[in-house]
Order: structure tokens, then C-alpha cells, then sequence
């Protein structure tokens, strides 16, 4: 079975992310297993003390996470538009028309909403 | 940089609201036809800076705001320590006529955002003879929830940096970034507890007007409505299926906007609010 590429560029997302303030401004102290899924691939990206040690490509068997975030591939890409029509832009906005599934610690998620965000947000931006 | 002072007063004002005694926050500028601005929940009148330093606008039109009680410079009533803050929707509009009576406002323009947008529609409802006209930003009859309040006042969470998270995505990806992140410091200022007690009105039963939009009448006083294309807590289409539902409502979407227009990108909402201004003002 050929297995559909992830649309976000989660294999880049610790260069990306080294180093950026906002994720440094809103994500202290932060620890988190996160699961991130189009419905076909499952990423895991582990942060602690709020920097990114790893981010490994599943499939899993068991993974112990916090919070898992999976939308369609192609969610995922219109995410990634430089400037997402409406309703594809923000995190929360997939999640109000039912295109994210959320599970996990929402009191995580709602403590670190912002780098949250600014984490995806991060995957739009060329380059890395 | 040359210091510049602002063409913009604020003052303190000691009154008896919903039958307790207040100290109330406002600012206003200009000289004119009143124009009553109402910020949106859990925020303060800051957000209409853009509008009260627009000389056209103020040319012609008294530019009022208010923090409401509980929120910017405002103080909760005395006793606030023991109780918990929520929002009532009869409670917010009697709020609204007594700081005009309290102004002694002839027949304002109101204009609220959001939760302001909401209590605009209950005012055309209910009290349109009380005003020139009545301008609606992000309103809708009611809200289809897609979050939980609890994380917005919860000892383990910051209420103000989760709250301005939960709203971060609502403004346009192509406003300003200094106009976006001065819109969520608004939100982060917020006092414990009190955007979620804003939202109970907003969210609950209390607020759902759906069935009674109907019974506005453009005709004693003229309502306009205008919603940001980005806004998805109150979409084009909710403000759109609130509208259909009123005869004579205006109604349009503005493009690169979200749910905090005034704020978010003060220039490019002003071009859309000066035509209707210029309406309103003509008719007089």
C-alpha cells in the first residue's frame, strides 16, 4: 500500500521552530506529546521545557500522548496557503466547521494555545 | 519621535446602574451626532481608538465608549469579591439606555461589536425609537458553541492568554500584526472570569433571539449590519441568516476582516463604516 505524503512539512518543524520568539514567549515550561494526523500518517512531536527534542514519523502502536490534533490531507493543505481563505486559517477555525478532531489535555492545549498556533503557523512559512 | 496627544478624553463617571452605584470609564471624541460604541466581550473601549482619532468621523459625530463594568478602567459594583460575574442579555440592554439617559444621548447611534453586535439587534428590537440608527459589527441571533468556556477562568490556566488565544484566529491573517497583537493585549488585561461571563448571555439561552428578529422595524429605526469575512464565531452566513429575517436590514460582508474589525484593522474598517455614517448622517 503507497501511503499518501503528509501535507504538513512536519519533518521540518524543529529547524523551524529553533529558535522563533513567539514559541519562546508562550511556551514556558512547556512538556507535551503531540500527536499530529491526516487521517493516514500519525507524527509525534515531543517538547519539553517548550523546545522540540523530536518529531518522529509513526506509524505507532501504543504512543503515550497529550494531545492529538488529525485533519484531512487536504484541510491540511488548504491550512498551508499563504493566506487561507476563511474557515482554513486558524486552528480553532478547523475546528469550528468539524475539520480537526482535538482529543487529549484541553487544559494543556487551552495553557499553550498560542504556541500551539504559532507552532502550525510556522509550517506555512517557505523555507527550513 | 515627536510626542502627539491623541484628540481623545476620558473621564470618570459615578452613576447608578441596573440599581447600584458605579464608577464608569469613557472616552469620547469629536462633536456631533452622538455615536455610542460598545466593545465586545472582555474587552474595553480601547478597541475604538481608530475611530476617535478619524477626523472626518469626529467632524461630525460625538464618539462615545465605555468599559462596562468589570472590564478596562471600569470597576465591578462593591461587593464583587463573593459573587460570580455573568452577563444577562435585559441586563445589558437597560445597562446601555442608562448610560445614555445618564448622558442625556439624543437619540444616539449605537454601534456594539460582537457581544455588542448581539445586544444591537435586542436594542432595534426593543428600543429603536430610542435611537438614529443602529449598526451591528459580527452580529448574529445566536452562537453555535465549538469551545469550553471553563479553561477561560480556571486557576491553572492564564484566563487572559487562554482567552486571547481562543479569539487570536478570529481577526483576517492580512490585518496589521501591531493592530492584531494590541487587540489581544486587550484580552490578556481582561479581569478574572469576566470574558466568560460575558460569553453566558452570548452563548446560553438567555441570548438566543433567532425567533424574535421579526419584529424589528427598520422602518422606526434604520440597522445596519457589517461582518468581517474571517470572523468564524460569527460567519458572514450567521449575520446573513439573522438578516434574512429582517425586513430593510443592510447587510454586507467586508472582506479582510475578522470578528474585531474596528480593531483589528482600524483604516480598512473605516472605509467600509463611512459610507453607512455618511447615510445615517445625511438622513439627520
Amino acid at each position: 500500500m503507497v501511503r499518501a505524503t503528509m501535507a504538513l512539512p512536519l519533518e521540518t518543524l524543529k529547524d523551524r521552530a529553533a529558535g522563533d520568539a513567539l514559541l519562546a514567549r508562550f511556551g514556558l515550561d512547556l512538556d507535551c506529546a503531540l500527536l499530529v494526523g491526516d487521517g493516514d500518517t500519525d507524527w509525534l512531536v515531543e517538547i519539553a521545557r517548550g523546545a522540540i527534542v523530536r518529531v518522529t514519523k509513526g506509524p505507532f502502536i501504543m504512543p503515550k500522548t497529550d494531545l492529538r490534533l488529525r485533519a484531512a490531507s487536504d484541510t491540511w493543505k488548504r491550512f498551508l496557503e499563504p493566506v487561507p481563505p476563511p474557515g482554513y486559517h486558524d486552528l480553532l477555525a478547523l475546528r469550528r466547521y468539524r475539520r480537526l478532531q482535538i482529543e487529549g489535555d484541553i487544559r494543556l492545549m487551552s495553557a499553550y494555545l498560542f504556541y500551539l498556533k504559532r507552532l502550525f503557523a510556522l509550517l506555512r512559512a517557505p523555507g527550513a | 519621535m515627536k510626542a502627539a496627544r491623541e484628540p481623545v478624553a476620558g473621564y470618570y463617571l459615578n452613576l447608578e446602574l441596573l440599581g447600584r452605584p458605579h464608577r464608569l470609564y469613557v472616552e469620547e471624541a469629536g462633536r456631533g451626532i452622538p455615536l455610542l460604541c460598545l466593545h465586545t466581550a472582555g474587552s474595553d473601549t480601547r478597541q475604538y481608538r481608530g475611530l476617535m482619532n478619524d477626523a472626518e468621523i469626529t467632524r461630525q459625530f460625538r464618539v462615545i465608549a465605555f468599559d462596562m463594568p468589570w472590564h478596562g478602567k471600569s470597576s465591578p459594583p462593591a461587593g464583587w469579591q463573593t459573587t460570580e460575574y455573568r452577563l444577562r442579555s435585559a441586563d445589558y440592554a437597560r445597562m446601555v439606555l442608562e448610560v445614555c439617559d445618564a448622558l442625556a444621548l439624543d437619540r444616539p447611534v449605537v454601534m456594539g461589536c460582537s457581544i455588542g453586535g448581539r445586544i444591537a439587534l435586542v436594542l432595534a428590537m426593543e428600543q429603536a425609537a430610542r435611537f438614529r440608527a443602529i449598526i451591528g459589527l459580527q452580529s448574529g441571533a445566536s452562537i453555535d458553541p465549538y469551545y469550553e468556556l471553563t479553561w477561560f477562568h480556571h486557576p491553572q490556566v492564564h484566563g487572559g492568554e487562554a482567552s486571547a488565544a481562543y479569539v487570536s484566529g478570529l481577526m483576517a491573517p492580512t490585518s496589521p500584526d501591531a493592530d492584531r497583537w494590541e487587540t489581544l493585549w486587550h484580552y490578556m488585561q481582561s479581569g478574572p472570569g469576566i470574558f466568560k461571563g460575558d460569553l453566558y448571555f452570548y452563548r446560553g439561552a438567555d441570548g438566543d433571539i433567532r425567533e424574535r428578529l421579526s419584529a424589528i422595524d427598520t422602518r422606526v429605526c434604520p440597522l445596519y449590519l457589517l461582518t468581517g469575512e474571517y470572523d468564524y464565531s460569527v460567519s458572514p452566513e450567521d449575520t446573513r441568516a439573522a438578516a434574512e429575517r429582517i425586513a430593510g436590514v443592510k447587510f454586507s460582508v467586508m472582506p479582510k476582516l475578522g470578528h474585531f474589525p474596528m480593531s483589528e484593522n482600524p483604516a480598512l474598517f473605516l472605509s467600509y463604516l463611512k459610507p453607512v455614517l455618511a447615510e445615517i448622517g445625511t438622513r439627520g
